[in-house]
């Protein structure tokens, strides 16, 4: 009988998913998103009959310290992932778990097959995206309004924009900010919206766009430095390694608009003094542009260790995070604005998101162009393009000569990856 | 601990008293007792620095990602260093010139500093302890936020420029006047030097500049003739403890610039940072830490085989 009892027993445990487990989990973010997640392992936690030991630091030191921890085989069995870090961990779509693996835990139907391709490497899901991310324009509307100036909806709009804010406000007004991964991305989305191609074509992994079409990217970013629609670098720098949301120019309205992450709208918008207005904006587009040109990609991914002795518990610990009612109450949208459809739909019935982010991710979700490829962040190939940019911007390469060096550059990367 | 363990400790003790321990027998276990004491700091000293330093040697020669296992390459780290990388030679010049403004500045600056706290004056207590407080600070990163605000375009610097009518000056836009910005706060920092310097001015006989006095001689020919001679030991002490610093900055340039403009304050250790942390090339992060390394000692070794020409000890027969 007693043998009997303890057979049904496990049987039950069993049938009822893995066992108890000891696990681990490592991210990066602010205070907020700490507690949120550190409440969201607990219920899920205790839902699942699990143990996780949260680990978690800002962003400054993270990837150092889990290339370490990856390099040792001891990350965390839940490891938080940044997409552009996916090809230096996971070349191959071995450095991870295949969460298709774990299909029976994860609810993998929350995802678009487009968003699900975005966490795979090499065809094996690597990473499940948590939130989609983007970079959309924020507008510092109590400038322009002061200006009498309508904000802008083409970027011929925003030269003449530029010129009158100037001309009303004063010369040491910008209308708009590009400065370092900013200032890549605007050329990077003149260019694109210009071809319809991204940086990198995913048929030859090498560079898309040829000299001549980045020349003219970059040309144009030269004249919004020459006509003061921005701050050139030599002015930029002046300030010091200082981050836009922190410059009081920005707080004070004198720089009235960027082109930033959707999911950073509220670091950018709450430094705002004196009750301006912050708001974001439709994408900007050239007269000749055959795409929107949006950059858009997954923000982060929870991904699974391939060294974890517990894949299928810290499987049900994600599902429940991202796809259950308990995890994603308290997850919150300490990640953004969530990418698995349960949790969005939950989240905006809740009332749960500042209606200005939403309204950013909405524009950023609504717009299109081409696929992004992860190698636009890769560190050595946006060091290459941001150098030679500072060259340029310090006149002493010109157009052709800095889109020539970008060009081989990014292709002496891209050819590293080659199989 | 053992009878006979007793008797042997007595016999050393009896030993020591009647000046015969090196006849003494060697005591059971004294050995090991040592080397239990000295245990932390062996292995501290293996684990966090002898093995890494090796280990580093090797990874300069090889291909290193942390993620896949070092690709032995031989010497081509160096060889790119050496003929292909632009950074490279940018950062490297950099840092020279950073450490050969670097130093001489501070030890002047500290060696003035402590000429002036040596005399007896009200307060000198106060004043000693209040130059010496940006050597505490002055590693931190809330000293080098400050200086970035202090020297932005619209910083404090610029607006006293401002009152007295002088044109605001771009400390970090412009290359030459940012590396001059960086450099000025590792001089600020000159508390350490000063201390040194201090405590070496208050241990020189005030007989000497009696006798200098009543043979006529200046304040400016007793410092040169008898203050400098005799500090030669802790110039020496302090030229090189501040050169291997210099080396090694870290903190100014990546708070306050970046490393930039245009690599101009982009200081070797920047380099290494980025290569090992941003890039993930282990390999060639090493063989620049290497070469940042052999720079270091040679130029403390032409420090050594230059001191025997101007450092003068006690007792020294030289005239």
């Amino acid at each position: 009988m007693k043998a009997l009892m303890t057979s049904a027993a496990l049987a039950a445990l069993m049938a009822s998913g893995a066992q108890a487990a000891d696990l681990r989990m490592s991210w990066w973010g602010g205070d907020s998103r700490h507690v949120m997640t550190q409440e969201a392992l607990r219920v899920c936690g205790e839902k699942h009959g699990h143990t996780i030991k949260a680990e978690f630091t800002g962003f400054d030191g993270y990837l150092e310290k889990l290339t370490t921890q990856m390099a040792g085989g001891t990350e965390a069995d839940i490891v938080q992932v940044n997409w552009p870090w996916m090809p230096l961990f996971s070349r191959n779509g071995t450095g991870f778990a295949d969460i298709r693996e774990f299909s029976d835990q994860i609810d993998l139907s929350q995802w678009t097959e487009e968003q699900l391709a975005s966490g795979e490497m090499a065809g094996i899901l690597n990473g499940l995206p948590v939130s989609t991310s983007g970079r959309v324009f924020f507008f510092n509307t109590t400038t322009f309004e002061e200006a009498g100036v309508p904000l802008p909806t083409t970027w011929e709009e925003l030269f003449e924009a530029s010129a009158q804010l100037k001309e009303k406000l004063g010369q040491d007004y910008f209308a708009f900010n590009g400065v370092k991964e900013t200032a890549q991305l605007l050329v990077s989305l003149q260019v694109t919206q210009m071809t319809g191609k991204d940086l990198v074509d995913p048929e030859t992994n090498r560079v898309a766009w040829t000299v001549d079409e980045l020349a003219e990217g970059l040309a144009w970013y030269g004249r919004m430095v020459e006509e003061g629609v921005l701050q050139g670098h030599e002015q930029e720098a002046g300030q010091g390694n200082v981050n836009l949301f922190e410059k009081p120019d920005w707080a004070s309205g004198k720089i009235a608009g960027s082109y930033e992450w959707d999911s950073t709208w509220s670091k950018f918008a709450d430094p705002m003094i004196d009750d301006q207005v912050l708001v974001p904006a439709k994408m900007l587009v050239r007269q000749d542009a055959v795409t929107e040109g949006v950059y858009r990609k997954p923000s982060m991914l929870f991904a699974i260790s391939k060294n974890s002795a517990n894949p299928e518990a810290a499987a049900e610990i994600i599902n429940c995070m991202l796809n259950e009612p308990e995890g994603i109450d308290a997850l919150g949208d300490s990640r953004g604005i969530p990418a698995s459809a349960v949790a969005e739909a939950r989240l905006a019935e809740a009332g749960a998101f500042d209606p200005k982010m939403k309204e950013a991710h909405d524009i950023l979700m609504a717009a299109e162009g081409p696929v992004v490829s992860p190698f636009n962040e890769h560190p050595t190939l946006r060091g290459a393009f941001l150098d030679t940019m500072e060259e340029y911007g310090y006149g002493m390469l010109d157009e052709e000569e800095a889109a020539e060096i970008i060009i081989d550059e990014a292709n002496r990367v891209l050819k590293g990856f080659d199989s | 601990m053992t009878r006979s363990e007793e008797l042997d400790l007595t016999e050393t003790s009896a030993g020591r008293v009647s000046g015969q321990a090196v006849s003494a027998p060697r005591p059971k276990g004294r050995g090991s007792i040592g080397l239990l004491y000295l245990a932390p700091y062996i292995v501290g000293l293996v684990v966090f620095t002898a093995i890494p330093f090796f280990a580093s040697l090797y990874l300069s020669f090889t291909d290193y990602d942390l993620m896949s296992a070092p690709r032995w390459t031989g010497l081509e780290n160096y060889v790119e260093l050496f003929t292909s990388d632009r950074t490279f030679r940018r950062s490297l010049y950099v840092t020279l010139l950073y450490v050969f403004i670097t130093v001489p500045l501070k030890l002047a600056f500290a060696l003035f500093i402590a000429y002036i706290l040596n005399y007896r004056l009200r307060f000198i207590n106060f004043f000693r302890t209040a130059f010496y407080v940006p050597s505490i600070l002055g590693g931190s990163i809330a000293i080098a936020v400050l200086w970035r605000y202090i020297f932005a375009t619209n910083g404090l610097v610029n607006m006293g420029l401002g009152a007295v009518g002088i044109d605001p000056v771009n400390w970090f836009g412009d290359p030459v006047n940012a590396l001059f910005t960086i450099t000025l706060l590792r001089c600020w920092q000159f508390g350490s030097a000063m201390v040194i310097f201090l405590a070496a001015l208050q241990s020189i006989d005030k007989s000497l500049y009696e006798a200098a006095a009543i043979d006529g001689a200046s304040k400016w020919t007793s410092f040169v003739h008898i203050t400098l001679p005799l500090l030669t030991p802790v110039i020496f002490f302090n030229l090189i403890m501040q050169m291997v610093q210099a080396f090694q900055e870290f903190n100014g340039p990546y708070i306050i610039t970046g490393g930039g403009p245009l690599k101009s304050t982009y200081l070797l250790p920047l380099y290494i940072y980025d290569e090992a942390f941003r890039r993930f090339d282990m390999g060639y992060a090493s063989a620049i830490a290497w070469v940042l390394f052999v720079i270091i000692m040679v130029l403390t070794l032409i420090a050594f085989w230059s001191s025997k020409k101007w450092v003068f000890y006690a007792g020294d027969k030289r005239s």
